[in-house]
């Protein structure tokens, strides 16, 4: 057999990072010490699966026909997500929310010269009970540092481009507070039901990313793009 | 031989069915900066933990709300709850934090918040 092009063969999973290495030694140790059971982990495990964005969807287009509900959300988000069927403060697993899912939302309204967008430069806090899981580019250090840094340059990535009279707001989510954005109701819109709109109003609006349009009800994919001084791994 | 038991679910009792932060509400005593503060964040020693971003420390903001009561996080990472403090939420211009940000996009601001600890007026 030549010894020439003697590549190791291919992961059979993709490789385990060091970070879900502590999180399964840290889970253990707290299940052997007994302060929760692994039947306590799979509950919760389970229930953060089932959120996802639609609640916070709602909300906008709540807020879109009621400028009451809109007042409100923006004075009171916890508050506002009870009539979206979102309770932060007494919903499983602790009842005081957890150390990622503090109770305090703050819904930043958008108008037509402040465009608000998320994100935590420090780790990924995310305002998952009425938003779910992060996608996996909210966590990368890429959108993390960079959003913060060059934001106009980050939302064109993601085919957002604003006119520069536009004040672009990053809100950086480093405390407490977890934020939802509240678009500004898109031109041809008018006369619909809030079914109709809470469907233009994806994930990626609520991050910030996104603007919402009629009769675009997905996320676009970002592009990926090869790195400038790709790393090696067969060395 | 003695064993010094610590109290992991003081937090839990005092936080279910309130929230948190709800649950410091009340315990940091009269917030020292108000709305529309101009402020600078301090460069304070920050070994083992804090959530105050490198990129802010020494810039000037303005106060936009004083958001809530919580031990800061550089306590509370060690389970010291003892001193709640003012959290505020705090805009900075773009400008005031990267000096090379384009002219051309100058209104852009970036917020984010600070136990008050970090804060001094200017």
């Amino acid at each position: 057999m030549s010894d020439e092009h003697q590549h190791p063969p291919a992961p059979m999973v993709d490789e385990v990072s060091d970070f879900e290495v502590l999180e399964a030694a840290v889970r253990e140790l707290a299940i052997e010490k007994g302060l929760f059971s692994a039947e306590d982990h799979r509950r919760w495990t389970e229930y953060v699966h089932t959120l996802g964005p639609l609640p916070a969807a709602r909300l906008v287009a709540k807020a879109w026909l009621d400028p009451a509900y809109k007042e409100l959300a923006v004075r009171d988000g916890v508050k506002a997500s009870l009539d979206v069927g979102v309770d932060w403060i007494n919903s499983p697993p602790t009842g005081f929310g957890t150390p990622s899912d503090y109770c305090n939302l703050r819904v930043l309204a958008d108008t037509p010269t402040v465009k608000h967008v998320v994100v935590c430069t420090l780790c990924s806090c995310y305002p998952r009970p009425i938003l779910g899981q992060s996608p996996e580019w909210y966590r990368t250090p890429n959108y993390r540092r960079r959003l913060v840094r060059w934001p106009r340059q980050v939302l064109a990535e993601f085919g957002l481009q604003l006119d520069p009279a536009i004040e672009i707001r990053v809100a950086d989510s480093n405390q407490k507070t977890r934020y939802i954005v509240l678009p500004v109701r898109p031109e041809g819109t008018e006369g619909w039901s809030e079914e109709q709109l809470a469907e233009i109003v994806t994930r990626d609006c609520l991050i910030g990313v996104a603007v919402p349009k009629p009769g675009v009800t997905a996320n676009t994919k970002r592009p990926v793009r090869p790195a400038v001084h790709p790393v090696d791994h067969h060395h | 031989m003695s064993k010094i038991e610590h109290d992991r679910s003081h937090h839990a009792e005092k936080a279910t069915g309130i929230g948190d932060p709800q649950c410091f509400h009340g315990e940091a005593g009269p917030a020292k900066f108000k709305v529309g503060d101009r402020v600078r964040i301090k460069n304070l020693p920050d070994l083992f933990y804090t959530r105050c971003q490198v990129y802010t420390r020494g810039a000037i903001g303005m106060v936009t709300e004083a958001v809530y009561e919580s031990p800061a996080a550089e306590d509370e990472a060690w389970d010291n709850t003892e001193s709640p403090e003012w959290f505020y939420s705090v805009v900075f211009r773009q400008q005031e934090l990267w000096p090379d940000y384009p002219d051309l996009y100058a209104n852009d601001t970036v917020e984010t918040e600070f136990s008050e600890r970090w804060l001094e007026a200017v």
